[in-house]
């Protein structure tokens, strides 16, 4: 009887591992599980068993039973996993998702939100200033008097003779000295505006200003910033370089040009056959800048950098005419 | 600035490739734009030499020539006027690629057999001259490369200088700037000892009324020059950086001009009355014609060279029609002076006339620097034009600045640039570019900056010479040490930041537009002639009618948008713009007010496939939901959507709602009305939002607070109303959810039902509430007596009935 149960169940289970189609699962539970079936056959011959082992016996029945029947159970749930649900047929997976896309922010306004992350992380501080500026913020408080040659670098909107709409962030620099004492570090983005418009320029464009004023700072820190700018903007490796250059509101003043992310230093058309590409103008705030809002000079030094967007995701995305930024066409916007 | 590499030459040693010069160039300051071979292609031609000239049998304006190239003789059909038997020319023998690219074969022309071409220099890229074949100089000799013959080999650097090295706006000072790299010293054409201009016994005079405007003026006389045109070497120069050859003696003005970069004018002296020279300023009302034959207007800032009894230039600017040296000038004038960069640069814009003159004086010329000028153009003309240097001169110097040395601190500059530099090693530097610095101590110098470098006029301005000497890439990268600080942020930007992410959420994707734009967008949405929209900020210099006023609205620009993607087959359209606009103020600048415009169009789902949503059109609810969304996320429930009496032009009886906070209108949302769709050309629907941001902002978010989750069930009671067919929907959904009774949670609309079975004049309403004790567990009676309740509510408050099952 003992012998005969264990048979049964080592066959049991041997041909249950065998079943791979449900009809064949059924007809194995009319055949070992079922009213009429072997274990109930078994359970019927308990009867004649000696009387001492019956309990013994009806016990391991039971559970040599009820473990077929939970491999039974399992195979049924692999064969229903395996053939998958009824309403599951014809579903056609190759399509694709039922989406409702995002959408995206303009190329100009995730370079511009790159660029200010990286300066909070340093601590920066973020305010935007007025489109529409004077004469005074916009030239005169930088170091640009009237008839300077400079305003020459600044195709200028007027209003009137004293209003106009800034050519450059850097009037932020102003507004917010006067407001505030050293230390200080801040950065300005915003839209500026030159009366000049061609392949390559745009009535219309993005800068972000940025400075930082305390005591004792120099270039060799304008330098290490602007490092962490580019190296956190483009690349670790990416070769950068400055050279003199000239700003009314600062001196010294630097160009700063990153090695050519086009041609990777080879020399191509982007970057003229130099290897270099001019990505920000930089410089020491000019002493004559703290005197016209009240710093004292011989105490304070500072920097202040500023930089085009459009030309740095000209260069990050490989645009190659700056008009499309501003006729937003989808299959423009959609690219980035 | 322009100057060529063989030119830079004579003036500096170095063994530089142009490449690395300028590179070199560059990170010295003087960026170089670009660099160019001059008359590329012309390895094969040869200097021919024309034997003899007959003319051709079947054309009246060919002749045949026989030319000796050298080896041999050949046969050259031209059909230059200017060929002669004797002359030395430019030659193409066949297989020749001419700079264009075109292949000199040997050919028959009319009939007579051609082997080459005699060329022009236009043809060779040498010069504009078109007039007939090069007329070659005497000693050279037929077969010569004609490259070599001409010293051709040569390459073109162009330097875009800034505005503070007027220095360098002259082949010297580009020279001075190498030799600081390559540690050589400048080799001055004109050295030795200057003369001392005294003004005894002189055919001429000159008075300066004054010296502010003009701090220097010095002049010498040539008597009894011959106008020609200049010798080839100078006429090649001058073309090559771009200058028109004029005749011998107004081109020495100019090759001095850019040699040592101080501008010179040559007057006819004959053409003086008086023999004087007057610089004064003009009279109001005044005019004069310049050399350009234009009629120029003056006003009294502007300074004039005058003789006795008229203008005959206008300084530093241009010369006089009535006084420029012409082919029958015996006697000239040379001026060589200094003007006040503000007059020059002021006159200049003022009478739009910008010339090499008025860029070197505007940024400031060598005030020590006149009278080397003059006598190295009076040493050419006596060279080039023959005649006689009158002996001796004027130079009038009252209005020279003092030159007072600066104090340089070695620390301050060491402590500025990151550097440890001694006193020493910043003075030898400096007098690498030929800046006097004494040092006093270790601790100071005493610099006197000579007089080319006008920019330098401060302690500052010398720590950047020593940047610039050192090198920029050689200073050290550091890190400022500054105090930790709250980093403030700028709450404007903060909102766009969250719109622009709830915008992007629900697919809409950000332009963004040109602040100004054409004031007949105020046409096209239809606005009335008082609306507060068209006062706005009008540009003095626009660039174009449609970019001539500050947009007061974003809604014109993004439906220009809309319209273009719609041309270029995108015509599901989910855009919107953050941005500012702009309303006059009664103070000096606008108000700049931030705003958000949102439009949508075309099919719902456009990136799907229609079997996951249909293809439905978009409608008033898919803005509606974008402004319920924009006002959630941001928490500003205040603000409300409601139905306003008058909807704006562009809207009509169109759909829309106003967002408002009480009586303050932020903004809207709705359909445009097809009136205006028309006028902007576009023929989809467009749905729009457009709100104030800085409104927006003004309106203080409600602050998020935890209410705690029940732990007992909520029941779903529905029913179904027939109400007026003009009641809406809303009103019932907001009386209900006020109807106080605490158990009610949430009341839905879930169908609008109108048809055959429903009365005439009434739909049916379906609701369900959501009904909840925190408690307990509802039971049956407790929701049967408020459902009733809410039943009774609707039924006497709108006339509604319940409708039967």
């Amino acid at each position: 009887m003992e012998d005969e149960l264990q048979r049964l169940r080592g066959e049991a289970l041997v041909r249950l591992d065998g079943i791979d189609q449900s009809g064949d699962l059924e007809e194995f539970r009319v055949e070992y599980l079922g009213r009429k079936g072997l274990f109930s056959g078994l359970m019927k011959q308990l009867g004649q068993a000696d009387p001492a082992e019956r309990p013994r016996l009806g016990q391991l029945a039971n559970s040599v039973k009820a473990e077929v029947e939970e491999a039974f159970a399992a195979r049924q749930q692999a064969l229903a996993d395996s053939a998958g649900r009824e309403s599951d047929k014809g579903l056609d997976i190759s399509l694709p998702g039922r989406t409702v896309p995002l959408g995206r922010l303009h190329p100009v306004t995730q370079i511009m939100d790159e660029v200010c992350g990286i300066f909070e992380g340093l601590g920066f501080a973020v305010a935007e200033g007025p489109d529409i500026e004077t004469d005074f913020y916009n030239f005169e408080a930088l170091n640009i008097p009237p008839h300077h040659p400079a305003r020459d670098m600044h195709d200028t909107f007027y209003f009137s003779e004293s209003v106009l709409l800034r050519t450059h962030t850097s009037p932020m620099q102003i507004r917010a000295m006067e407001n505030k004492k050293p230390p200080l570090r801040m950065i300005a983005p915003g839209k500026v505006y030159r009366c000049d418009s061609d392949i390559t320029h745009t009535p219309m464009f993005h800068q972000v200003e940025g400075f930082l004023v305390d005591e004792k700072v120099s270039f060799a820190d304008l330098k290490g910033i602007l490092s962490i700018f580019i190296a956190r903007m483009f690349d670790e490796k990416t070769p950068i370089r400055f050279r003199p250059s000239f700003f009314p509101f600062t001196e010294p003043s630097a160009e700063v040009d990153i090695g050519c992310v086009i041609c990777g230093g080879s020399g191509c058309r982007v970057c003229k056959h130099t290897g270099w590409l001019e990505i920000l103008g930089s410089g020491m705030i000019d002493p004559e800048v703290f005197k016209k809002i009240g710093y004292d000079p011989e105490l304070y030094t500072g920097f202040a950098f500023g930089l085009g967007i459009e030309r740095i995701a000209m260069l990050k995305y490989g645009i190659n005419d700056i008009r499309l930024y501003y006729e937003n066409d989808l299959r423009f916007l959609r690219q980035f | 600035m322009k100057f060529t590499v063989n030119w830079l030459k004579k003036y500096i040693d170095f063994d530089l490739s142009n490449r690395e010069l300028a590179d070199r160039l560059t990170m010295a300051g003087l960026e170089v734009d670009s660099v160019e071979e001059l008359y590329p292609g012309l390895d094969d031609l040869r200097v021919g030499l024309v034997k003899g000239v007959k003319p051709h049998p079947n054309a009246d304006r060919l002749s045949l020539c026989e030319v000796d190239d050298g080896e041999s003789v050949r046969r050259v059909v031209c059909g230059a006027p200017n060929v002669r038997a004797g002359m030395l020319t430019a030659l193409a023998v066949p297989g020749t690629v001419m700079p264009g690219g075109f292949k000199i074969k040997p050919a028959k022309i009319r009939g007579e057999a051609s082997e080459g071409m005699l060329c022009s220099a236009h043809e060779l890229g040498i010069s504009p001259d078109k007039a007939g074949i090069m007329d070659l100089p005497a000693d050279l000799s037929p077969g010569q490369s004609l490259v070599e013959a001409l010293e051709l080999r040569d390459t073109l650097i162009e330097v875009d200088l800034t505005p503070n090295r007027p220095d360098c706006a002259s082949v010297i000072g580009t020279a001075r700037e190498v030799g600081a790299f390559v540690g050589k010293k400048v080799k001055h054409p004109g050295a030795g000892d200057l003369p001392e201009l005294s003004g005894a016994d002189l055919p001429f005079a000159v008075e300066v009324r004054d010296f502010a405007a003009c701090p220097r003026y010095s002049a010498r006389m040539v008597k009894g020059v011959k106008i020609a045109p200049s010798p080839w070497w100078l006429q090649r120069l001058l073309l090559a950086l771009g200058l028109r050859p004029i005749n011998n003696v107004v081109d020495v003005t100019n090759f001095v001009m850019l040699e040592y970069g101080q501008p010179l004018h040559a007057f006819d002296f004959s053409k003086l009355a008086g023999g004087r020279i007057v610089v004064r300023r003009a009279a109001k009302g005044e005019t004069t014609e310049t050399l350009d034959g234009v009629e120029r207007r003056l006003d009294e800032e502007m300074l004039l060279i005058c003789d006795a009894e008229r203008p005959v230039a206008v300084a530093g600017v241009m010369g006089g029609g009535n006084s420029e040296v012409s082919d029958d000038t015996v006697d000239i004038l040379l001026e060589s002076a200094c003007f006040d960069p503000v007059s020059i640069r002021r006159t200049s814009r003022r009478l739009n006339l910008a010339t090499d003159s008025s860029y070197r004086f505007e940024r400031g010329v060598d005030p020590q620097g006149t009278v080397r000028a003059l006598e190295r153009a009076v040493e050419l003309i006596v060279e080039l034009a023959g005649g006689v240097a009158v002996p001796g001169g004027v130079d009038l110097k009252e209005g020279l600045p003092e030159n007072s040395p600066i104090d340089l601190r070695v620390r301050r500059c060491n402590d500025l640039l990151g550097l440890d530099l001694s006193a020493r090693q910043i003075g030898d530097y400096l007098e690498s570019i030929e800046i006097d610095a004494d040092p006093v101590d270790e601790e100071s110098l005493k610099v006197t900056p000579p007089g080319f470098r006008v920019d330098l006029e401060r302690e500052v301005d010398l720590f950047e010479e020593v940047a610039r000497l050192v090198g920029y890439n050689e200073i050290p990268v550091t890190l400022p040490h500054v105090p930790l600080s709250f980093a403030d942020r700028d709450p404007a930007r903060e909102i766009r930041k969250e719109v622009a992410a709830i915008m992007t959420a629900q697919g809409y994707n950000e332009a963004i537009n040109y602040s100004f734009v054409s004031d007949r967008h105020y046409d096209m949405l239809g606005l009335p002639a008082d609306h507060p929209a068209r006062r706005n900020v009008r540009l003095l210099n626009p660039l174009a009618e449609d970019q001539s006023v500050m947009r007061t609205m974003l809604l014109p620009g993004i439906l220009e948008n809309l319209k273009r993607n719609v041309n270029h087959q995108r015509p599901d359209i989910k855009l919107f713009e953050v941005g500012k606009v702009f309303h006059p103020t009664d103070s000096e600048l606008p108000d700049e007010e931030m705003r958000l415009v949102a439009v949508i169009s075309g099919k719902r789902n456009p990136d799907s496939p229609p079997l996951h949503f249909g293809e439905e059109e978009c409608d008033f609810f898919d803005i509606k939901a974008c402004g319920e969304n924009l006002l959630n996320e941001l928490r500003r429930d205040q603000v409300e959507m409601v139905s306003p009496k008058e909807t704006p032009a562009y809207v009509g009886g169109s759909p829309y709602l106003a967002l408002q906070t009480g009586a303050e209108v932020l903004g809207g949302l709705g359909r445009l009305s097809a009136d205006c769709l028309k006028r902007f050309g576009i023929k989809t629907e467009v749905y729009f939002l457009e709100v104030s941001l800085t409104g927006l902002a003004e309106v203080s978010p409600r602050p998020k607070s935890f209410e705690p989750l029940s732990r007992f069930p909520s029941v779903n009671w529905d029913l179904a109303m027939l109400v007026p067919e003009n009641l809406a929907a809303g009103e019932i959904i907001e009386a209900v959810k006020n109807c106080g009774e605490e158990i009610l949670e949430e009341a839905r609309i879930i169908d609008i039902f109108r048809g055959e079975s429903i009365e005439e004049g009434y739909k049916s309403v379906a609701i369900t509430v959501t009904y909840r004790d925190d408690s307990k567990t509802l039971e049956d009676e407790t929701v049967q007596k408020v459902h009733q309740k809410i039943i009774d509510l609707i039924s006497t408050r709108f006339g509604g009935k319940l409708r039967e099952a």
